[in-house]
């Protein structure tokens, strides 16, 4: 097949290096050109003036759960919930509000990189520190982000850091620290598990606050032989050295180019070098320009979440102002991805996992509730298909989705559940 | 667990036209083993649901949530059935229920994804993203057909590096009606400029249409009369929960001859951290109502010998109660296999309340001697071939 063209290739890079584009967003970046409609996706302004408007939840320290069938512990579990719901429609607000959506969407990418769930840590307030942490780091330098994350409050509770001591050494954070977050599986033998998991004793976590300390009595600073090295280190330490490996450098660039770029094409061998220095804007800059990107078999399905935010955005919906915020997550449950929920450490799945007859039925179902709260103004104001694909960064309608819209008349709401439940918008094609 | 492409990437969504289709063209032949796994999420409380009731420790050590003499029903060596379970004890008595005591694995993980995901690759020690029933999918002929399971979304046992089983959801779709329909069916068209990806999405709209559409569906059938409930006005009383239900779905699917060998079916709610006693025999008279009544409308068909239960949790929990009457993750915990194929009774030794290891039970089994039992007996496939190497087995299932 044909590379893709100019136009085509924008569209990617709006829906894969952001949250795909807001009303007349992508006439401006295809009206650029390719050069510099890339350029602009990947420049971060200094102020996101639709970031401006987002106020941070107020999520204190909840404290200890109370005993169970009290008052407190009802009004406790209330807080806890609703704590919970304000911190994922931050989330989500940012992911439609921003002017430039790549921030937001590489803290989506580590957040299933270092996939921690809700589920297990249960308090909001670690899970919005680890995201404030992401965030934080989300284009910096890799090395950073590992040592923030190996003493993240969330992270560690999640994988059972505090139940690992000198006395009774617990593998799961070491094991995943290795396998999922830096080297990839294999790159490690199973006494390397073993001793990084003694260096890694010592850690408590106030899970409410999401506060780490670490206890020396409980640390196990005893001499380790760990992956041709011999020392005693620090958690600090052993993540730098880890980060500093050649595993590293191949398998975060591996790891982005699955999500970015392709579940199906081989990872180049030279694609490593552009993380050289862990420096991960380098990395998505390199991505960004690929020749990838303008082969046609690179296409890419887009999650359940990712095509949520979009949507949202073509929409101009704030998420957290839906008629009902448990609906919309109700619904993302349905469709199997809701924010601070994956469903394992690996984080989740991808592509035609998200494509069945069940997803199908929900996302009608989610499109036609957003469509009833959304400003349909851009729909009304096109008379043609084209006007369509622009207002949603459609690279161009096959002929059979153009049939659909053209049988569909001229009513807004149905020409928008139509293009937005397509398999050119569903597939960041 | 890795992210990178391992896994078979067509999950085939089954309709019930294509299950229709297949059972008669393709139909099962009669003595075809067939095995129903059942998932119970969350750690069921091996404890609470075969009870060590003439231990004096079990009553010392949880105080508050043990089960009195009168809420237990009694088998052997000791050991009872939470009270809750009449359909087990039944199936106990007419020695088609095994109770495999104390099973986990090596280095028991207390968390309920690496747990489960621990149980459901078979791989307690590497992390791997295929299922060892998708293992067990890559030595067959591809089939979406092979193995499935209820829900909408594919349970990580039934994925395959080849090939991964099919997701049948339970009844519930609500299809777009009139023009809308009809709008809605012209996007599920194939179109030839479409990527695999964009046809896969065509796909499962058009799979959604043809779920509702009037063709045969084998679930307007009804099921089979299950012998052991009373009945009224043909049909059975029964557990109204979504066990139950998923079950009823694939009884009438076995009934009909659908070439399926593996089923998965699950039910959750078992993280009972408090207030555990009566949350949790609501639970297991849901597993034993729906499993024994399954079985029963199994009889009335003519594979009565050829379904065998799988019943699992990722994990028992601790043999001391925590504060809120309940109880914390832990370790090992009972896995029950029922049918006319298995032999009746206990397998494995029960773990020692007084011989604790970090105040959890001791794993006495293995579960990976039961997967072999399914696949080298029912399914006809060398464990070693799926389980990386694992050899040994339990004699659970009878030879036929």
């Amino acid at each position: 097949m044909a590379a893709l063209t100019d136009r085509e290739q924008i569209a990617r890079l709006v829906h894969r290096f952001g949250f795909g584009p807001k009303p007349g967003e992508f006439e401006r970046l295809f009206s650029l050109g390719l050069s510099k409609a890339r350029t602009s996706l990947l420049t971060v302004p200094q102020v996101d003036v639709g970031l401006s408007k987002i106020v941070p939840p107020e999520l204190s320290d909840l404290g200890k759960f109370p005993p169970p069938n009290t008052p407190e512990r009802l009004a406790f579990a209330q807080n806890m919930r609703s704590q919970n719901l304000d911190l994922k429609f931050w989330w989500l607000d940012r992911m439609v509000l921003a002017d430039n959506g790549l921030t937001e969407k590489m803290v989506w990418f580590w957040h299933g990189h270092w996939a921690t769930s809700v589920g297990k840590v249960e308090y909001a307030l670690p899970m919005k520190i680890q995201n404030d942490t992401l965030r934080k780091y989300a284009l910096g330098n890799f090395s950073q982000m590992s040592r923030a994350m190996v003493e993240d409050g969330a992270l560690l509770y999640w994988l059972d850091a505090q139940l690992n001591t000198s006395k009774s050494p617990n593998e799961n954070l070491s094991r995943e620290f290795m396998e999922l977050f830096t080297l990839g599986v294999g790159k490690y033998s199973e006494d390397d598990v073993k001793s990084l998991a003694r260096s890694l004793t010592g850690y408590q976590v106030t899970r409410s606050r999401g506060d780490t300390v670490f206890l020396k009595k409980r640390h196990d600073s005893s001499i380790i032989s760990f992956l041709g090295t011999v020392g005693s280190f620090t958690a600090p330490q052993l993540s730098d050295y880890l980060v500093s490996r050649d595993d590293c450098q191949t398998f975060i660039p591996a790891r982005l180019w699955f999500r970015f770029i392709s579940t199906s094409t081989p990872v180049p061998a030279d694609l490593s070098n552009s993380f050289n220095g862990r420096d991960i804007s380098a990395i998505v800059a390199t991505l960004a320009n690929h020749s990838a990107l303008s082969d046609p078999i690179n296409s890419q399905v887009k999650s359940p979440v990712e095509w949520f935010a979009s949507v949202c955005r073509a929409l101009n919906i704030v998420p957290s102002k839906l008629t009902s915020r448990t609906r919309a997550t109700d619904y993302l449950d349905k469709l199997g991805q809701v924010p601070f929920v994956p469903p394992n450490v690996g984080g989740w799945p991808f592509d035609e996992a998200w494509l069945n007859t069940a997803t199908a039925q929900y996302r009608l179902a989610l499109a036609d509730y957003l469509i009833s709260q959304g400003d349909l103004s851009p729909v009304k104001s096109t008379s043609s298909s084209d006007g369509l694909a622009n207002w949603l960064g459609v690279g161009k309608w096959s002929a059979r989705t153009q049939a659909a819209l053209t049988a569909a008349g001229k009513d807004p709401s149905r020409l928008a559940l139509l293009a937005i439940c397509s398999p050119e918008y569903l597939v960041s094609a | 667990m890795t992210g990178a492409g391992a896994i078979a990437s067509t999950a085939s969504l089954l309709t019930l036209e294509d299950i229709a289709r297949a059972s008669t063209d393709n139909p099962l032949p009669l003595g075809t083993p067939i095995v129903v796994i059942v998932t119970l999420y969350g750690g069921n409380d091996g404890l609470n649901t075969v009870v060590p009731w003439n231990d004096s420790t079990y009553k010392s050590m949880r105080p508050g949530i043990s089960l009195k003499d009168s809420e237990v029903l009694p088998l052997s060596d000791g050991l009872a059935l939470n009270g809750s379970m009449t359909g087990f004890k039944s199936l106990w008595d007419q020695n088609r229920l095994a109770i495999v005591r104390g099973v986990g694995y090596p280095t028991p993980d207390r968390s309920h994804f690496s747990s489960m995901s621990i149980w459901q690759t078979g791989s307690p020690k590497e992390h791997v993203s295929s299922g060892w029933i998708g293992r067990w999918l890559d030595t067959q002929p591809h089939d979406p057909m092979l193995a499935i399971g209820l829900g909408s979304i594919l349970p990580p046992l039934l994925a395959g590096v080849k090939q991964v089983g099919s997701v049948l959801p339970l009844g519930g779709l609500v299809i777009p009606k009139g023009s809308l329909a009809n709008d809605c069916l012209r996007l599920a068209y194939p179109a030839s400029t479409d990527s695999p990806l964009m046809a896969s999405a065509a796909t499962s709209m058009r799979d959604l249409f043809n779920i509702s559409g009037n063709i045969a569906p084998v679930l307007k059938n009804q099921a089979p009369p299950a012998d052991v409930l009373p009945t009224q006005a043909g049909g059975n009383f029964g557990g109204d929960s979504s066990l139950s239900q998923q079950l009823d779905v694939v009884a009438k699917l076995i009934a009909a001859s659908a070439p399926t060998k593996v089923w998965a079916v699950s039910l959750g709610g078992f993280d009972t951290h408090a207030d555990e006693i009566k949350g949790q025999i609501t639970l297991l008279k849901s597993v034993s109502d729906s499993v024994s009544k399954f079985l029963s409308q199994i009889r009335s068909t003519k594979r009565a010998n050829d379904v065998t239960v799988l019943v699992y949790s990722e994990f028992g929990r601790r043999v001391k109660a925590n504060a809120s009457f309940g109880t914390d993750h832990g370790t090992s915990g009972p896995v029950f296999l029922a049918g006319n194929q298995v032999n009746g009774g206990f397998y494995g030794d029960q773990p020692s309340l007084t011989k604790l290891a970090n105040d959890d039970l001791a794993v006495t089994s293995d579960f990976r001697d039961i997967y072999a039992n399914v696949l080298e007996d029912l399914l006809a496939t060398p464990a070693d071939r799926v389980l990386n190497g694992w050899r040994s087995k339990l004699g659970v299932i009878k030879k036929v």
